[in-house]
């Protein structure tokens, strides 16, 4: 070994032994003030504020979530204002940033739901929570090291939802609908997103059970109506009349799909969609989709802000609940012709009133990890 | 007989040299590539990103920026929705009166936009992008972020009706690029453009009121941004807050890639409608070959960054900022 590659390797050694040190005089310092009190979770707070932490308010799933979370603060008798929203635009620092700044606001006295916008950052989410004694439900996006359990009674629950089985349920009314033999292409999301990985997986479980239809290609259209519509222009060029059918990873990509082929004089092409929005199933009604599925994001927003209150004050001890009522799937509705009426009349004509006590009714047993 | 094949030309006619390159690659990959259908789906995605690009043209011309077209072009095309839907909800019934007021409405923000970057002196840049979250910000709170549905047979008709096989909106942008070419090089404005673009100091004193001709410009770039969220909506049938998404990225790259120079005074609306093809081209020739998702985003990257070396004439500027 060289003398210059050996000087190099101890003198990070050393840089590292450094930063080490520093890094735990760092975290005992922190310590310190949790040593003498504070710290541990304080059960009972008396009327905790409550704040809801997602995305952006310019997508109809949001908006219904937050609608969701209002419902439940007027359950309580207060003003739909009183629950707070910390938007963080697509940033995981902002979302962090924002918690933290609406923990000190309270001074700990809290409960808030949250999406952490990105899997790694559930975790520093939920310690800032835990550490000041607050409360938090957290939806979608954590990893699955993550669990309520090993954090505190301050982490009530994780909800998520499990869109391979749906996804493969659409696929199946699909491929009934052409027949059983055919070509279908597949339309995803953003290729990296969970959600978009298990709709493609549940489009190919069902294959396998179909082996005249062939999957022609799939491609992400990144839950984008212009982008479904060029992505489908193009699969028809590539594809012409071998496509008999279509899979969408989403309700938007689908009105772009429709859009495209209508633009070429197609009209009865066997197109499925998911998430349910109350645009899709007007399609599902007039026979331009044959289902989608919807996840009842209203119910989402309005329990998981629930769950959290309701620890905060003491209504029940998380760790005293079994585990698959710390980490559950969410409900998923299958929306077809046949039902879609129903559906619509039930969940989208007027909002169904939740017993926001009822915290796990709806939803669909514990999660499990791959 | 002049001589054809001098430096001048190759440069000038490079981005349509791009594009022919372009055609004979995934034609030779596959076939049915080349097909009118094909084409039609082409024109199809390139219209109101036409529309987006002539309108920034005007401004990189002039050698400043705007970045407020994704906002602008969502804003405006909620509240053609709107405006469409109270008016009756068909051309018929006086909703065509829609279309001029939605016009004016982005021309208006537009002159907002030159007001805020010429007379409180803010970058363009910083101007423009603020204003365009402005718009989104807008259209949001119009739409509480839904979905506005439109779906006029008679307006869809920009969509559904073949001449030769190509709908009507791309025979309406066609007329727009026209309109466009006329004010670039018919009119005094056009030519303002351009003397302001070249050399700012030099067309101040030659007693061009530069001022003047920039608020102009960025006006006009909102008309046409006013046209593409028209065009969008008969595109679509819907209007919400991110109709306007990615027409950035695509607009400004077309235009470089065209050979509109992003320093100003070189280039036009021809570069631009050259410039937009190519990156419609592409976008539609990754998937039709049959390109993995996860290489396209690479390619289009890559067959930009080559676009633009093979179309700018980088010898006639000492730098590059």
């Amino acid at each position: 070994m060289s003398t210059f590659i050996k000087d190099f390797i101890e003198r990070e050694i050393v840089n590292r032994r450094n930063f080490l040190l520093a890094t735990a005089a760092g975290m005992g310092a922190m310590a310190v003030p949790f040593a003498f009190g504070g710290g541990a979770a304080r059960a009972a707070i008396s009327d905790p504020a409550i704040a809801w932490s997602y995305r952006d308010r310019a997508s109809a799933y949001w908006n219904s979530i937050v609608s969701g979370g209002e419902a439940f603060v007027e359950s309580l008798g207060k003003p739909k204002d009183s629950l707070v929203s910390l938007i963080n635009e697509g940033s995981s620092e902002k979302s962090l940033a924002d918690i933290k700044a609406f923990l000190a606001k309270t001074g700990g006295k809290c409960a808030i739901a949250c999406d952490a916008n990105d899997s790694p950052n559930a975790r520093p989410v939920v310690e800032a929570v835990r550490d000041a004694g607050a409360y938090i439900s957290t939806i979608w996006n954590k990893t699955d090291d993550l669990h309520p359990w090993d954090i505190s009674d301050n982490y009530v629950s994780h909800m998520t939802w499990s869109d391979e089985k749906p996804a493969e349920q659409t696929a199946r009314i699909l491929f009934d609908a052409m027949g059983g033999k055919g070509g279908v292409v597949h339309l995803g999301g953003i290729a990296a997103n969970n959600p978009a990985i298990e709709r493609l997986n549940g489009l190919k479980n069902a294959l396998k059970d179909f082996p005249d239809i062939e999957l022609l290609d799939a491609q992400p259209a990144d839950w984008d109506t212009t982008k479904g519509t060029e992505l489908m222009a193009s699969f028809l060029t590539r594809f012409g009349d071998k496509i008999t059918g279509v899979h969408c990873a989403n309700d938007n990509i689908a009105y772009g799909v429709i859009e495209a082929l209508r633009a070429e004089g197609i009209e009865n092409m066997p197109i499925v969609a998911y998430d349910g929005n109350p645009e899709a199933v007007k399609l599902v009604m007039d026979g331009k989709l044959l289902a989608t599925v919807f996840t009842n994001p209203h119910w989402g927003g309005g329990i998981t802000a629930a769950l959290a209150y309701y620890a905060a004050t003491g209504a029940f001890k998380p760790s005293e609940e079994p585990k698959e009522h710390r980490e559950f799937y969410g409900p998923t509705v299958l929306v077809t012709k046949k039902d879609a009426a129903d559906f619509k009349a039930k969940y989208l004509d007027a909002v169904p009133s939740y017993n926001w006590k009822d915290f796990w009714g709806p939803s669909n047993g514990q999660i499990k990890y791959k | 007989m002049p001589r054809i094949l001098t430096r001048e030309n190759a440069i000038r006619w490079a981005p349509f040299m791009v594009l022919l390159a372009l055609i004979v690659l995934f034609t030779a990959i596959n076939p049915s590539f080349l097909s009118q259908r094909n084409f039609a789906r082409i024109a199809i995605a390139a219209a109101p990103a036409l529309m987006v690009a002539i309108g920034v043209t005007f401004i990189i011309v002039m050698g400043s920026i705007d970045l407020s077209m994704e906002g602008v072009v969502s804003l405006t095309a909620v509240l053609f929705c709107f405006l469409m839907l109270a008016l009756g909800g068909t051309l018929a019934s006086g909703g065509w009166i829609a279309i001029p007021v939605i016009l004016a409405v982005g021309a208006a923000t537009g002159l907002v936009n030159g007001f805020i970057h010429v007379k409180l002196k803010i970058p363009s840049f910083m101007a423009s992008l603020a204003l365009g979250f402005v718009g989104t910000g807008a259209a949001i709170l119009l739409t509480g972020g839904d979905i506005v549905k439109f779906d006029d047979p008679t307006f869809r008709a920009l969509l559904t009706w073949r001449i030769l096989g190509f709908p009507l909106m791309v025979y309406v942008a066609g007329l727009c690029l026209v309109l466009a070419w006329f004010i670039q090089s018919q009119t005094r404005l056009g030519r303002y453009f351009y003397a302001v673009g070249g050399g700012e100091e030099l067309a101040h004193a030659s007693g061009v009121r530069v001022q003047h001709v920039r608020m102009a410009g960025f006006s006009l770039a909102g008309f046409f941004y006013a046209i593409a969220a028209i065009l969008q909506v008969a595109k679509l049938g819907q209007a919400e807050s991110v109709t306007g998404s990615n027409f950035m990225f695509m607009s400004i790259t077309s235009v470089v890639v065209g050979g509109v120079a992003l320093w100003g005074g070189i280039g036009g609306v021809w570069n631009t409608l050259v410039g937009v093809l190519i990156v419609a081209v592409i976008n539609n020739g990754m998937v039709v070959i049959g390109l993995p998702d996860f290489l396209q985003a690479a390619v289009l990257g890559l067959l930009v960054i080559i676009a633009v070396i093979l179309s700018t004439d980088r010898r006639a500027v000492a730098f590059v900022k």
